[in-house]
């Protein structure tokens, strides 16, 4: 398996890189930028972010891409592994003084040829609706910023409605808007509405309904970015105070949390059945959350620096062959007394939440992420790393050989490797049906990779240790006596809880692949069925096709699996 | 960057009832390149802990002491800490020219180091103190051995932690470790990395051979040996240094290395060591001393740091209350062709617990 672990590595630009299901290429034909290529300067400060709609023309090309790139906002035709759009003839482009755009959305229930219906989020904390084929519509809101003054960090649709929206904003505060009402020419009054630990929701109080309808206030300092689950029912929401909080949107109810083991939570994604938040932050990891047990389930090191975008890979993720009964006849609100066990009460919120497709039985998750160190890595969390209960892996760890190893490495393992006939039991709780064979199993895999660890470690050598040197050999108790005492806060309690794991509590994953594949800040990671599709800081758009999407032929090809195709794409390889 | 903003400005931008009581936020004049020292006293004052130790020095201190670099500090903390305004400007004369006095012994060309000028003045307290400590002990205690491994002042009780440097043969495979204690972490710096990343660089593996080989003890040889660092004892206050300044021999000066290294506000330790006492201590980060310039020998620096809730920037005799975004800007540059920067030098992150 490709992986290359932090520290070590060359440093060139990759082009391709290799997983268990064939080689990703870089399509350098297929790039999108700015038409005119000018040097970066170091200035746009705003990440370049990329929204896809798919226009459903019948056309050969239905799908559209939109990105921003410091002041301006582009929409072309997007051709996906084939040779890109003419980048001269964008079908919109927008310009924008005073203010960057931050963010983008596309509305889902309203598409044709002619219109699309796009939600951009700006620095200065406006938003506008755009309209950006049929270019007449051009809503603002917060246009006088008398809602909120600060940046816009993430704006979306409500899934399933045609005219509400949610933004967040730096301030710490999410508002819920109808595209249809005013804003209002005084800044708004609110009312209490509801409130729940460490958030609150009000209403706006007006004579006449108006914009925003509600302003929730989460956490403390910054919201950097939300997402709704795929079953369009929670809402996830991370912020700079490092916690991911996840709301029963409808009900308002806070229904779960975590904590990032230091420093804000930057992005965050659910996994395509809604059972396994993933969010990346300023720690450098990645962290997968199970929604169902409430708790943190492994934490992914790989990273360099911190981590600004999170995505599950639907297309890689492997589902069992075998028809699950479990979730989806569950579903019935009659059936509840069928799941014995005392985790009752969050098995409801699971059954509650419908799979977008036969999602019970996914036994090996695929995400990706991308961040301030210029790379990209896959990882896998495989069905003994989801199984393994929580504080399971300090077992694991007095039974590894090698004790001068900190954390526990725990590589996921190709799915080849293991037999998949439990996956119907992957019930909704862990803790309840503990497998034995798995953890022997497991222990054995620590050994093992505890040994490939060594032989990695020697391979880094070009870090030197550095420290001042204040050579005084001291007493040592007496410098542990004097630490202050102080009142301990929320963030330190959860240390040691499911909800904040100490480092060797929780399984450490590697991921799969991590290679460098920019000169700059990545800033978008998007999976497609027949490519991924990344961005960086100064605004470049990079499609790497699949394998056996190379070459348009391979639309011919399915997706899952697919023999790695005659490398055609040779002629694509692009130097840097 | 000499925007300024007299006293009155940033009172009202704090909002004078919003103005904690007992803080008071003065600038320091520059008597000429001392820039280091007034970003790093600056750093240190508001290192509560370290202020507050120094401010009962002065307590605690006789009238008829004779100066030191100590007392010098111990006055200018206790004359910033008793004026009657919340912000204002303050000329540190006494105790730069103190500092002058002593400097004159380091006749080299790291002068204007802050990190130098750091690690000189932690020294320098922490030998007073135990000359003070040794003095007011009665004299009959007279054995070489504890006179060669002093007690610890309130300096390593703050600044100082204990790595462990475990080097294993690769011949017999023995570990054998031995324990450093350091004030102060200088890490190497690579583009567009986090400090976590650096300090994980610091702890990765090293490989001792050719030259360099390692005597075993257990062999009777020389051995080839694997060796890396781990923090055993996490320090009160975490002081990370980077090392972004970078001798280059073809150019017979020390180039400044702008590279981006982002570091956040809240930080835990990945590279301790398995026996460490507390290896998830939670650090915040309090204070920032950054060089803005193109080398070491020429540049400017100052600080930025966190009382009570909100971020200031001291520039010299400048203040500033600036957001917390802002500190993105210090982070340094993502492309390798500039090298004039403002970025972050010397961290200091102070434990939570």
């Amino acid at each position: 398996m490709a992986s290359q672990s932090e520290g070590g590595g060359k440093d060139d630009i990759k082009t391709h890189f290799v997983t268990r299901e064939g080689t990703y290429k870089l399509m350098p034909l297929s790039e999108y930028s700015k038409p005119t290529r000018v040097p970066y300067n170091g200035q746009t400060n705003t990440p370049s972010r990329v929204s896809f709609i798919n226009v459903n023309d019948g056309s050969p090309s239905p799908d559209r891409i939109c990105f921003n790139v410091g002041r301006e906002l582009y929409f072309y035709v997007y051709k996906g592994v084939k040779k890109a759009a003419d980048l001269t003839k964008p079908i919109d482009k927008r310009l924008y003084k005073g203010t960057f755009p931050t963010c983008h959305d596309f509305n889902r229930m309203i598409i044709s040829s002619e219109s699309v219906r796009l939600l951009v989020g700006f620095t200065a904390g406006q938003l506008q609706l755009i309209d950006p084929i049929k270019k007449e519509l051009g809503k603002l809101y917060n246009e006088e910023r008398l809602i909120d003054k600060t940046k816009v960090t993430c704006i979306k649709w409500i899934p399933g409605s045609t005219n509400q929206f949610i933004v967040s904003h730096s301030s710490g505060q999410m508002y819920i808007y109808n595209e249809e009402l005013p804003c209002g020419p005084t800044p708004p009054h609110y009312q209490p509405f509801k409130q729940g630990d460490s958030f609150s929701v009000f209403t706006c109080k007006t004579k006449s309904t108006r914009n925003p309808l509600y302003r929730w206030m989460v956490g403390h300092g910054p919201i950097n970015e939300f997402a709704f689950s795929p079953c369009a029912q929670y809402l996830a929401v991370v912020g700079q105070d490092g916690y991911l909080r996840v709301f029963n949107y409808n009900s308002m109810e806070l229904v779960g949390s975590m904590k990032s083991y230091f420093g804000g939570l930057l992005c965050v994604c659910w996994s395509p059945d809604s059972k396994y938040i993933v969010v990346g932050g300023e720690d450098d990891l990645v962290t997968v959350w199970s929604f169902i047990e409430k708790r943190v389930v492994c934490r992914g090191q790989g990273h360099r620096s911190w981590i600004g975008v999170v995505a599950f890979d639907p297309y890689t993720s492997v589902f069992s062959e075998e028809e699950s009964d479990s979730s989806d006849k569950k579903t019935g609100s009659g059936n509840h007394e069928n799941v014995v066990n005392g985790s009752l009460q969050s098995n409801r919120n699971s059954l509650e939440c419908p799979s977008t497709s036969s999602s019970s039985n996914i036994t090996t998750y695929r995400f990706g992420s991308v961040g301030q160190d210029t790379m990209l890595c896959l990882w896998d969390i495989t069905e003994d790393i989801i199984k393994q209960p929580y504080g399971r892996s300090r077992t694991s760890i007095l039974v590894t050989p090698n004790a001068s190893h900190t954390l526990p490495r725990c590589n996921s393992l190709p799915q080849s490797q293991k037999s998949n006939s439990v996956a119907s039991d992957l019930s909704l709780d862990g803790n309840a049906h503990p497998v034995t064979n798995h953890t022997s199993s497991l222990s054995t895999k620590f050994a093992t990779l505890t040994l490939a660890d060594r032989k990695e470690s020697q391979e880094r050598k070009e870090h030197k240790r550095n420290f001042s040197l204040a050579s005084r050999s001291v007493d040592k108790n007496s410098i542990l006596r004097s630490n202050h005492v102080k009142p301990v806060d929320d963030s330190i309690k959860l240390l040691g809880t499911s909800a904040c794991p100490r480092l060797e509590e929780s399984p450490i994953l590697e991921p799969l692949v991590c290679k460098r594949i920019a000169s700059e800040r990545l800033t978008e990671l998007i999976f497609r069925e027949e490519c991924i599709v990344t961005a960086c800081q100064e605004g470049l758009v990079y499609t790497w096709a699949r394998p056996g999407w190379t070459c348009p032929q391979g639309y011919a090809n399915t997706m899952q699996h697919t023999v790695v195709s005659p490398q055609v794409g040779e002629v694509y390889q692009m130097q840097f | 960057m000499k925007m300024g903003n007299n006293p009155s400005q940033l009172e009202k931008e704090i909002g004078t009832e919003q103005l904690p009581a007992n803080e008071h936020y003065f600038g320091l004049v520059n008597f000429g390149n001392t820039c280091y020292g007034n970003s790093v006293l600056q750093a240190l004052y508001f290192c509560r802990p370290f202020r507050e130790k120094v401010l009962q020095f002065k307590q605690h201190q006789k009238n008829n002491k004779k100066e030191t670099l100590l007392t010098c500090l111990a006055d200018l903390f206790y004359s910033i800490a008793t004026q009657k305004k919340k912000v204002g400007t303050i000329a540190p004369k006494k105790f730069i020219t103190r500092l002058r006095k002593e400097y004159e012994l380091f006749d080299n060309y790291m002068q204007q180091d802050a990190h130098e000028f750091l690690n000189y003045l932690l020294n320098r307290v922490s030998e007073l103190l135990q000359a003070e400590k040794q003095g007011n002990k009665p004299k009959s205690v007279n054995n070489p051995e504890i006179q060669s491994k002093p007690e610890p002042t309130w300096v390593e009780e703050l600044f100082q932690g204990t790595f462990t440097n475990e080097t294993r043969c690769l011949n017999c495979e023995t570990v054998s470790s031995k324990d450093e204690d350091f004030l102060d972490l200088s890490v190497d710096v690579e583009q567009n990395t986090s400090i976590t990343h650096c300090l994980r660089g610091f702890s990765s593996t090293e490989t001792l051979c050719a030259e360099q080989k390692y005597y075993c003890e257990v062999c009777c040889s020389k051995q080839e040996a694997q060796k890396r660092m781990r923090v055993k004892k996490l320090p009160q206050i975490l002081a990370l240094h980077l090392k972004r300044f970078k001798y280059m021999e073809q150019m017979n000066r020390f180039t400044k290395l702008s590279y981006r290294v982002v570091f956040p506000l809240e930080l835990r330790l990945f590279n301790t060591s398995d026996d460490a006492f507390n290896p998830d201590r939670m650090y915040d980060l309090v204070a920032v001393v950054i060089h803005i310039g193109s080398s070491l020998n020429r540049g400017h620096y100052i600080s930025i740091v966190k009382s009570d809730g909100f971020w200031l920037l001291f520039d010299d005799d400048i203040v500033d209350k600036i957001d917390p975004s802002t500190i993105e800007d210090f982070y340094g540059l993502p492309s390798d062709l500039q090298k004039n920067s403002e970025t972050g030098y010397i961290l200091f992150y102070q434990s939570r617990e």
